[in-house]
């Protein structure tokens, strides 16, 4: 017995039987656990619950607080897109932050801050306007500068700033080709349930950027189609939200 | 080599003697009716008792780093997940092995009881079998309360909450099972010895005397419609079928070793594709977010106990489980003799049809729980695109406004969101506006009013965007009774 095995090692220059079994015994199991480990029950950190406070995962936070009105991939909601560069060239951080604490008054926007009754802490703010820049912010050198600036003006009695008389020429020329004659087409916006559910703030914003993901054109398109041939200018933007905002006045008037 | 290994076997037989006692027992004859495709319905009791077995085993190696304390469960149960060395693979074993043994502890139980196996002689078998299945429903319960979750424990307080509407003896009986009058720290180590110690030891014992009896009493013969169960003659004609009998080892038994065979590569297949279950949020009140579910065996209680009018809560708590575990208990007391065939037993076959729609019907109630609101429907469920292209910038609005006001936690847009109040996605084909003006405004059929929560623009705002949801070429909803004082 302990010859033929002598033997067998002689003539094999591989390690003995018994050595190369030995092998197998020892790897056959660490390969098992290997394979245990990449199985697709094995549950991973992802799965490991989270308080709502402390996910920062800018997909899911996007998902459980934003894409209810803003779309599930930042457009096509009933919230004008968050997933629109211009919109993100010409608003700062500072300002998206505080639409975020506060909501926007006036409109359906509530506050998402904990401190003003929403759900979300300060950092997860951050790290939602951190996430909207990356994924839908400029990627090309547009700056605001050479874009109508974000902010409405306001006069020292909060009525904005602009010509609604002058506002009422350029509508004609850019606006009333879709939003009829006077603002009472079939996409009409002289009707209370529009305007008095929608902030001068959020006008300006969507006469600036238009909506893409609806067809509606921007600043510039729209001006350009006009008779005018130009992109509407920050004074014309300001002259169509005095008109937006008269006929919002005039509205209320005539209810009383 | 071999006498010395069966030398040394010998001396351990000539000791204990096995072939005189266990040897007989596995090879007890078995009719031989059995042998035809009939015999496969006949493995199911035995798989369950296997799953018994692996739940101990996987138990075992639980207990050894699970840590029965309020405080310390919960990190203890991710620890095992995360960082022990197939940990997860052990909670997953023993979770789908608890699931595929409640699964067989009932198919088991319906097969004897539509083949009328429960008869005389049997009727003793099937009274202990009625106790297993309890105690595998006790096992299952104060399972889930060691996965030490927000399921976990907000089951556990529907379960309390249950016990304590016993008359006179409620309270002192959640206080004993919760070492005081609330959740506490005593709670979970009540709960864990419960599941380590005492069901399971009972469940041994009457697992014991169950498998006594069906030795005993033989397997019972495939039923035969014209040859009723008469008690003066069964016996005598059964052993001598026995006579031309098959031994249970090995002939029966390759069948039922096929079947554990094949539900050990299920319950692990499912362990490894799918995982252990949770744990999922922590057992901590405060956690608002949570939206509890019991496991899946209990969903249609849970349908009972959320759609039952508060009148009959009691009567329901208290009552049916009497009435239904006395009625199992007393089956074979009732009808112990007589026809076993299930083509001769008509209500027998429709009983087991009308438990089953139930559970399922309640089931499906119990998983879709459409008399809660889905409390993150109105941030987290998109408007379906189809409702936003081509909308007036009012309807537009509306829509803002239907998820801000948090319409879509109780109401569904293309069966997306919640299923308290009806799905809107056609809305527009069954109010006017009027109609829907005045549902929002003052509520009604279990609907809030909402007319405190918005302003006339609003409204209309809102209303305005409902009035388009219809499908293509459905003409809107026209209102009974014509309003219209011109003329």
């Amino acid at each position: 017995m302990t010859q033929r095995h002598a033997i067998a090692i002689d003539t094999d220059n591989s390690p003995p039987r018994t050595a190369r079994r030995l092998r197998w015994y020892v790897l056959l199991p660490l390969c098992c656990v290997g394979c245990l480990d990449s199985l697709p029950g094995k549950p991973t950190e992802a799965d490991r619950y989270r308080r709502p406070d402390t996910i920062m995962d800018f997909a899911t936070l996007y998902k459980q607080h934003c894409s209810g009105c803003h779309g599930a991939d930042g457009t096509l909601g009933p919230a004008p897109p968050l997933n629109d560069s211009m919109f993100l060239t010409i608003i700062s951080d500072a300002e998206i932050k505080q639409v975020l604490d506060h909501g926007r008054a006036g409109t359906p926007m509530p506050a998402m801050n904990q401190k003003q009754g929403g759900p979300l802490t300060d950092q997860q703010i951050e790290a939602l306007i951190a996430g909207i820049r990356e994924k839908w912010g400029a990627k090309s050198s547009a700056t605001s500068e050479s874009l109508p600036k974000y902010a409405v003006s306001v006069h020292a009695n909060g009525q904005p700033v602009g010509d609604p008389i002058a506002g009422k020429q350029t509508f004609a020329d850019s606006c009333a080709s879709c939003h009829g004659e006077e603002g009472r087409g079939d996409h009409a916006l002289n009707d209370r349930g529009f305007l008095g559910t929608i902030s001068n703030q959020a006008l300006r914003r969507i006469i600036i950027t238009g909506r893409p993901d609806l067809g509606m054109p921007n600043y510039q398109e729209a001006g350009e189609e006009s008779g005018a041939g130009k992109p509407l200018s920050s004074e014309d933007i300001d002259d169509l939200v005095a008109l937006l905002s008269s006929w919002r006045s005039a509205e209320t008037d005539e209810s009383k | 080599m071999k006498s010395a290994l069966m030398k040394f076997l010998w001396w351990f037989e000539h000791r204990l003697e096995l072939r005189k006692t266990i040897w007989p027992v596995m090879r007890h004859p078995i009719p031989r009716d059995l042998r035809t495709q009939v015999g496969w319905l006949y493995v199911f009791g035995s798989t369950a008792m296997t799953l018994f077995v692996l739940q101990i085993i996987t138990g075992i190696g639980l207990g050894m780093v699970y840590v029965p304390s309020a405080g310390e469960a919960y990190e203890s149960l991710e620890h095992i997940n995360y960082e022990v060395e197939l940990g997860w693979m052990l909670r997953a074993i023993h979770n789908w092995s608890a699931n595929g043994m409640v699964v067989l502890v009932v198919v088991h139980m319906t097969q004897v009881f539509l083949m009328g196996a429960y008869k005389y002689p049997r009727e003793l078998t099937w009274i202990i079998g009625v106790l297993l299945l309890l105690l595998t429903v006790g096992m299952a319960f104060t399972g889930q309360v060691l996965r030490w979750d927000a399921d976990s424990y907000w089951g556990l307080g529907v379960g309390v909450a249950m016990i304590g509407r016993i008359p006179w003896i409620g309270p002192q009986l959640v206080e004993l099972l919760m070492g005081g009058p609330t959740m506490g720290a005593d709670t979970l180590s009540r709960f864990f010895a419960l599941h380590v110690f005492i069901i399971p030891g009972i469940l041994f014992v009457a697992l014991g005397i169950h498998l006594y009896l069906v030795v005993r009493k033989g397997i019972s013969e495939p039923p035969v419609p014209s040859e009723p169960v008469d008690p003066a003659t069964y016996v005598e004609k059964y052993e001598e079928k026995l006579k031309t009998g098959d031994p249970f080892f090995p002939d029966v038994f390759l069948r039922d070793a096929v079947f554990i065979g094949l539900t050990l590569l299920v319950v692990v297949g499912l362990s490894a594709i799918l995982g252990p279950k949770g744990p999922s949020a922590p057992p901590d009140p405060t956690l608002m977010q949570v939206e509890p579910l019991p496991d899946w065996y209990f969903l249609p209680l849970f349908a009972v106990l959320a759609l039952s009018p508060p009148s009959l809560e009691t009567a329901i708590i208290l009552i049916a489980p009497v009435i239904i575990v006395a009625a199992l208990f007393l089956v074979p007391i009732f009808s112990g003799k007589g026809q076993r065939s299930p083509r001769r037993r008509p209500v027998a076959v429709l009983a087991v049809i009308l438990f089953l729609l139930c559970y399922c019907v309640l089931w499906q109630l119990g998983v879709q729980e459409p008399w809660s609101p889905h409390m993150s429907a109105w941030s987290g469920e998109p408007v379906p695109e189809s409702m936003i292209k081509g909308r007036s910038p009012k309807q537009l609005q509306g829509a803002a406004i239907l998820q801000e006001k948090t319409c879509r936690n109780c109401h569904a847009l293309d069966g997306r969101g919640g299923q308290r109040g009806p799905d809107l996605t056609d809305v527009a084909t069954r109010l006017t506006r009027d109609q829907l003006v005045r549902q929002v405004i003052q509520g009604g059929g279990n609907m809030p009013a909402y007319g405190k929560e918005m302003n006339r623009d609003e409204v209309d705002a809102l209303v305005s965007f409902l009035e388009t949801l219809k499908p293509d070429g459905y003409a809107a909803a026209e209102s009974s009774v014509v309003t219209d004082r011109s003329d």
